[in-house]
């Protein structure tokens, strides 16, 4: 077989393999509209880091400090996160288990009883085990951290990505008191640049819903806060699916192995084709 | 062959037709010596099928069947069984797996032909086969119990109610209860696992020995059985075992590729793969936001919401499905492969091919007004391909085809 023959060969189900490809990233782009994090706009992205131990440590500890004593991890069992996150356990039993009664493997079924807690928030607070998989990270993200102070709402806050949620800002104590604020911002004329008036002033028009923190009311700071919260929606993920990281470990090895399973079949193939031609 | 195996092979052979069964369907079982790689579907489909046994096997040790625990026993699978993840992924990637290479597999037959005379019945038993596999998937969808499983379950059932007369007895009767329970659960499981298994294999079972007797076909359209050497085999023929089943194999490395890459990098396939709303315990006080099927149905879907009226859109979907069946009587070309057919198949075949993608995307996003005016047209257009081919098949000038391969 000639070259040029060999290459149109190996090209063809390549083009149909892209086009197929394609295809489907046209329909993931388009399942983006609408926009998932409503009067925030675009959520802010996400990447997980499921083998960072203290990220996912930081954000067990996280949790368990602030969102178990309502939220419970229903799937999950807790001596799976000590032995994921690599926590020794009596260490983990020690300083983040608070019931004592609790063995390593029990289901996280939360601490708060489901009827009661409807008659105090309105809404039952859900189990958050697969949250971030029913939401998706870059949600969880963002609504972390868009709450607003909001005097119209029951607890005083209102969120930016979830309008009219039922839970309070339970981190504004280390996040502080987020206001929505107005501020002046330079009009961009049509070419991309900034508009200017006849002695070079900067043209500014005020626009409304930008996020700020009142200063000095909060133990963290933005990028401490920002970190915190990365670590709690890592955290998250990792729960959502906590063999996510093996997955993709040994993913490499089976795509490897049915690499060279293809590649020594085609050899096979080649050898038994010159019988024909 | 001597010694104590060879008798016992002799044993067994003049007992069991193992050596005639294994050289009339596989070594000496003549195929097309010249083939592309839209003739590799149709074994990948046989690799899934068999995936999917398997897999769904192991699936129901620990799955339990009824509605207090089922979606939770998806989570115990996930999560306290050793590599139960594995398996799960397997089968739900499994599952889009099946349909994209059957849909590949089906657009080869309409591409080159492969149910003209006298294939007549491979096509057919193939297009039964796709019907069950659409019930199987249905059934197995509602079986993680999540809110898609129950709201995509909800939406399919009550279309069984727009039937006249018999229709709100029938949805009863397919229900089992007043609304989708338990007890719903519990009778799909049997079917998803018991019933339409069985009639899935015997159907592939019959496409297979119908397509050994009429023999496979080629992307040229050229009947080799014209061409016999004086042994009556076709010239342009080599037999199966091991020349075809080494070419299938490296199919099968590709594919098995993809399907890791999938399984183990996006397994929910951005949503497509496995719905993010099926991440939520069925909630039968809870409509979520957006209830769309996975892909695989997505353009029936999209055809049943461009008919205002529930009972024509259930005729219009039930429709699309039953006229495939008909095709190898549809077709009036003198061609079989597309390449000798003449440009009006060609532009009908084109047409078509875009209508079903438009479809299937158009069924997967919410509904505006262009897009219903969309879903229309492109209804109309999968329609007439098949309503129309008698007539531009038979008027449409064909090449001559080849005597040879």
């Amino acid at each position: 077989m000639k070259l040029k023959q060999k290459i149109t060969k190996i090209y063809k189900p390549i083009k149909f393999l892209v086009i197929f490809s394609l295809l489907f990233s046209v329909n993931n782009l388009s399942s983006a509209e609408g926009g998932p994090c409503k009067d925030y706009g675009d959520c802010d992205k996400f990447n997980y880091s499921l083998n960072d131990m203290g990220s996912l440590q930081s954000g067990a500890s996280t949790f368990l400090n602030y969102c178990y004593g309502c939220h419970s991890l229903q799937y999950s069992r807790w001596g799976r996160i000590a032995k994921d996150l690599q926590i020794p356990e009596d260490i983990f039993f020690e300083n983040l288990v608070f019931d004592k009664s609790i063995k390593a493997g029990d289901l996280m079924t939360g601490a708060m009883p489901e009827i009661e807690s409807a008659q105090w928030f309105g809404v039952a607070p859900p189990d958050l085990t697969l949250v971030s998989r029913v939401r998706g990270d870059d949600w969880l993200y963002s609504y972390l951290r868009t709450y607003y102070e909001d005097s119209s709402k029951q607890y005083g806050v209102n969120n930016l990505v979830y309008p009219g949620t039922a839970m309070p800002n339970v981190l504004a104590a280390l996040q502080g008191n987020q206001k929505l604020v107005c501020k002046n911002i330079p009009v961009i004329a049509k070419n991309g640049g900034e508009k200017r008036d006849s002695e070079g002033n900067a043209i500014t028009k005020e626009k409304c819903g930008f996020l700020q923190v009142e200063e000095g009311t909060g133990t963290l700071t933005k990028e401490e806060f920002d970190k915190v919260i990365y670590d709690l929606t890592n955290f998250l993920v990792y729960v959502g699916e906590p063999s996510k990281a093996t997955r993709e470990r040994i993913g490499w090895y089976v795509i490897f192995y049915f690499l060279i399973f293809t590649a020594l079949s085609a050899l096979l193939y080649r050898e038994y084709h010159k019988d024909y031609h | 062959m001597n010694g104590i195996a060879g008798k016992m092979f002799g044993w067994f052979n003049s007992r069991l037709p193992i050596v005639n069964t294994f050289e009339r369907h596989l070594s000496k079982h003549p195929v097309p010596s010249k083939v592309n790689f839209w003739y590799l579907f149709g074994a990948l489909a046989s690799v899934v099928l068999i995936i999917q046994i398997i897999s769904g096997i192991w699936l129901i040790m620990p799955y339990s069947n009824t509605e207090e625990q089922a979606f939770s026993s998806i989570e115990y699978i996930m999560r306290d069984v050793d590599y139960g993840w594995v398996i799960r992924y397997m089968h739900t990637t499994g599952a889009s797996m099946f349909f994209a290479v059957v849909y590949l597999h089906m657009f080869r037959g309409l591409l080159y032909g492969s149910y003209q005379k006298p294939k007549e019945l491979v096509w057919v038993f193939g297009c039964a086969i796709y019907l069950a596999m659409m019930a199987e998937g249905f059934l197995g969808y509602v079986l993680p119990y999540g809110q898609m499983s129950y709201w995509g379950a909800q939406v399919i059932i009550s279309l069984f109610g727009a039937i006249p007369y018999i229709g709100e007895s029938l949805e009863l009767w397919v229900r089992g209860d007043y609304y989708i329970s338990g007890i719903t659960v519990s009778r799909f499981f049997a079917l998803h696992v018991v019933a339409l298994p069985l009639v899935l294999i015997a159907l592939v079972f019959l496409h297979l020995v119908a397509l050994h007797e009429v023999g496979a076909g080629n992307p040229e359209g050229v009947d080799i059985e014209e061409h016999l050497d004086e042994d009556g085999v076709p010239l342009d023929s080599v037999p199966f075992f091991p020349y075809k089943v080494l070419n299938a194999l490296v199919g099968i490395g590709v594919f098995m590729t993809v399907f890791a890459i999938i399984m183990f990098f996006f397994p929910e396939g951005g949503g497509y793969f496995i719905e993010m709303a099926n991440f939520e315990k069925a909630n039968p006080l809870v409509t979520p936001e957006h209830i769309a099927p996975v892909w695989y149905y997505s353009p029936y879907y999209a055809m049943l919401r461009a008919v205002p009226d529930k009972l024509g859109g259930l005729i219009v979907m039930g429709s699309a499905v039953a006229i495939l069946f008909v095709v190898p009587w549809l077709d009036n070309s003198k061609a079989a492969s597309i390449r000798y057919k003449g440009v009006y198949s060609k532009v009908a075949l084109a047409l078509f091919g875009i209508s079903f993608l438009t479809l299937g995307y158009l069924g997967t996003v919410g509904v505006t007004e262009v897009r219903k005016t969309m879903s229309i047209i492109c209804t109309f257009i999968y329609f007439a391909f098949f309503i129309l081919m008698p007539i531009y098949t038979k008027f449409e000038k064909t090449k001559k085809v080849p005597e040879r391969l």
